[in-house]
């Protein structure tokens, strides 16, 4: 239930924070602390131009004046929707986007008589994350039906996994931004289960309806929940951005936060360091980018910290909060009234879900290079953690950088080319590493051709944008525009020759004392043989015939 | 029997939808005997029947109160007239007691013989036209709704 209103509020937040004098009515004076400006780019071009997830550093400065003494104690729960052809116990066909209402059936829709059959591809998407998160998986699990009263729902209860989760007891690592200071953080994961999506509400307008498009009812999803083991905004906000990252590899889910396919709910709590029991826990939700987790997370512990600070640790509730992205805080949804009751009771229609030794055992086998592992590898590797950060990020990347390397290029030279050029490159003209027209083994190519003194740097910089915009080979390039570096000194020193005789009077100023001249000879030679001299050869004669004093 | 199992065939039939709610509006330990065939295990079949027995001989249902956690409305002539035909299948479930189940493990479903999965083809149901003719209020392309928006 409460991951669904949360859903709804995305579309029209607005709805909620109509009317200003409610937002805070319960404390003015935490509002000075966090009224801070964000300074994020917004999220849908963040994750290609950074690595890893991202809080305003500066807010933490203010922060701690007022959360000094406190401890803050944070959990997630995320929903992953999983990139399958068809729903989760329907045929359904379910694609994003799709006009509202065409994907259903009897099944989804709840009609009476329709009987669910488990998509097989569910089974398997969560037994790769239980092992990705190194859980126990259970080898007989089952599902139940959640009941709650919504639009969303058609069948007034969501098939879900209550007590007999497929995974539990796992853990997840994490490496922190190094502008937070970096380091190395492994979470719980307390269980990861299988359950269905809901519809979508939108709420236009001051109609006295809302709009219900069924087309996600019934699409599978994965619910992770985190062990509460995150202390920062920071932690909370990368322990996600991870999840993303372990998602994609796995390719079980595009982890798209706009579009709804990862969502995250926040649990924090705040108690006076040295305490040993948990303070009042209070859920944030609508938080649809990493900044936003890290920034909404922050945002809890100041308010709370403040709070208890006061004496006003009564006005801590139980509760569920939304954050605003516009004003930067969080506001009062909907206070808890006791336990949701979901009434669970074990799904009649489903048969328990089955797992044997020889179908988990073929999965581990083919599962993928983890993030995780990616980054100790890279490490190994002998790359610097920014480095390593950003080429594990995104797993196309790490493998266009894999492929590169797999080809016998220098570790550090094939990071550079990717984390300087060719990232600008995707960054300005907002494409992904797939999508540019340099492959992997070209790149490699140019790397040799620069190492073996082919090219010049200076040639392979230049052709690497073409490769990148219009594709083709180094090798044809380099043969088409007769780019091979001239490394013959006699052709060289001609070159030399002819430029001192065309500036007497630089040279006579070089030779009175103006030796920073000596750049303007190269640049010459240079703009003479069309970039193709190699420098080393043409500064060694040209020094060489400048000093001599003929 | 059947009905109490399986809400969303009979979803509209007040008598099993309000039955359904039993389990939440009393006594908390109720709620564990829908938890499924673990709790079970974890519990002694003493603690179990007796369990069951408090769910089952309780006082007279709250009609009212059913009612409202069913999201139903009832008139009071309505509830005048449900609330003895609950405490009928309350009844009727105290008899199921008497049953010695000692050695039986719980059934949660029928048995089937092997998975039933289905592979990942889609497969779009061809008629649509009357899912959506049969929408109580559907203004295309959506099915309209109250709004009920920040209620639970």
């Amino acid at each position: 239930m409460a991951s669904t209103l949360c859903r709804v509020i995305q579309f029209h937040t607005h709805h909620f924070f109509s009317s200003p004098a409610v937002l805070f009515r319960r404390n003015k004076a935490g509002m000075m602390y966090c009224t801070m400006k964000s300074t994020q780019s917004p999220d849908a071009t963040r994750e290609l131009k950074m690595p890893q997830a991202k809080v305003a550093p500066d807010n933490y400065r203010k922060l701690d004046k007022v959360t000094e003494g406190f401890e803050a104690v944070i959990g997630l729960e995320t929903h992953v929707q999983l990139n399958t052809v068809t729903k989760a116990f329907c045929s359904c066909p379910y694609s994003y986007g799709s006009q509202p209402n065409t994907n259903i059936c009897p099944v989804c829709m709840g009609l009476p008589g329709a009987l669910p059959v488990l998509n097989a591809k569910v089974i398997e998407c969560a037994v790769k994350l239980g092992l990705a998160l190194n859980c126990k998986l259970a080898f007989a699990s089952k599902f139940d039906r959640k009941q709650y009263f919504y639009p969303d729902l058609p069948k007034g209860y969501q098939i879900s996994q209550f007590d007999i989760p497929i995974a539990t007891g796992g853990y997840i690592d994490v490496d922190l931004p190094l502008e937070f200071g970096g380091g190395h953080r492994r979470f719980g994961i307390t269980r990861a289960h299988m359950e269905e999506d809901a519809g979508k509400l939108l709420h236009t307008g001051n109609s006295s309806f809302s709009q219900v498009d069924l087309n996600r009812a019934g699409v599978p999803l994965l619910e992770i929940v985190s062990e509460p083991d995150m202390r920062t905004g920071v932690e909370a906000a990368e322990y996600a951005a991870e999840i993303q990252r372990l998602v994609r590899y796995l390719g079980i889910s595009n982890g798209n936060m706009q579009e709804g396919s990862l969502r995250c709910d926040v649990n924090v709590s705040v108690r006076p360091i040295g305490q040993l029991e948990f303070g009042t826990k209070v859920e944030v939700k609508n938080l649809n980018a990493f900044s936003a987790i890290g920034r909404a997370v922050d945002y809890e512990i100041s308010r709370q910290s403040l709070l208890y600070s006061k004496g006003q640790g009564d006005e801590v509730v139980q509760e569920t909060r939304l954050w605003d992205e516009g004003s930067q805080k969080t506001v009062t949804m909907r206070k808890k009234e006791g336990l949701a009751d979901y009434r669970y009771f074990p799904e009649p229609d489903l048969p328990e879900v089955i797992l044997t030794e020889g179908y988990v055992e073929k999965i581990r086998q083919s599962l993928p290079e983890i993030p995780e592992a990616k980054r100790r590898r890279y490490e190994e590797m002998g790359l610097g953690m920014q480095d390593v950060l950003f080429l594990a990020n995104d797993i196309s990347v790490a493998n266009f950088f894999d492929t590169t390397v797999a080809k016998g290029v220098d570790v550090k030279l094939a990071a550079n080319w990717i984390m300087g050029d060719i990232a600008a490159y995707m960054k300005d003209e907002k494409v992904s590493i797939g999508e540019i027209k340099l492959t992997p083994d070209e790149l490699a190519e140019l790397i040799k051709s620069i190492k073996d003194g082919t090219i010049s740097g200076k040639i392979g910089k230049e052709i690497l944008f073409e490769l990148i915009a219009k594709g083709g080979t180094v090798k044809g390039l380099i043969k088409e525009k007769d780019l091979v570096q001239i490394t013959d000194a006699g052709e060289i020193e001609k070159m030399v020759d002819q430029v001192i005789s065309e500036n007497p009077k630089q040279v006579e100023q070089y030779r009175g004392g103006r030796t920073k001249l000596q750049g303007f000879f190269a640049g010459q030679v240079m703009k003479m043989s069309k970039g193709k001299a190699n420098p080393a050869i043409l500064n060694s004669i040209l020094l060489e015939k400048l000093n001599s004093s003929s | 029997m059947n009905n109490l199992l399986i809400p969303s065939s009979t979803a509209l039939r007040v008598g099993t939808r309000a039955l359904l709610r039993l389990s939440s509006t009393s006594a908390a330990n109720s709620n564990r005997i829908w938890i499924g065939r673990s709790a079970f295990r974890t519990q002694s079949p003493a603690r179990i029947r007796k369990l069951t027995r408090d769910f089952c001989s309780r006082s007279v249902p709250d009609v009212r109160r059913l009612a409202e956690t069913a999201r139903i409305t009832l008139t009071p002539e309505e509830i005048e007239e449900v609330g003895p035909k609950i405490q009928q299948v309350l009844d009727w479930f105290g008899q199921l007691q008497a049953v010695d189940l000692e050695n039986v493990e719980p059934a949660i479903r029928a048995d089937t013989e092997g998975d039933n999965l289905r592979d990942d083809v889609p497969e779009v149901f061809e008629n649509r036209e009357a899912i959506i003719a049969a929408i109580p209020s559907y203004e295309e392309p959506y099915i309209k709704v109250p709004k009920v928006l920040n209620k639970e």
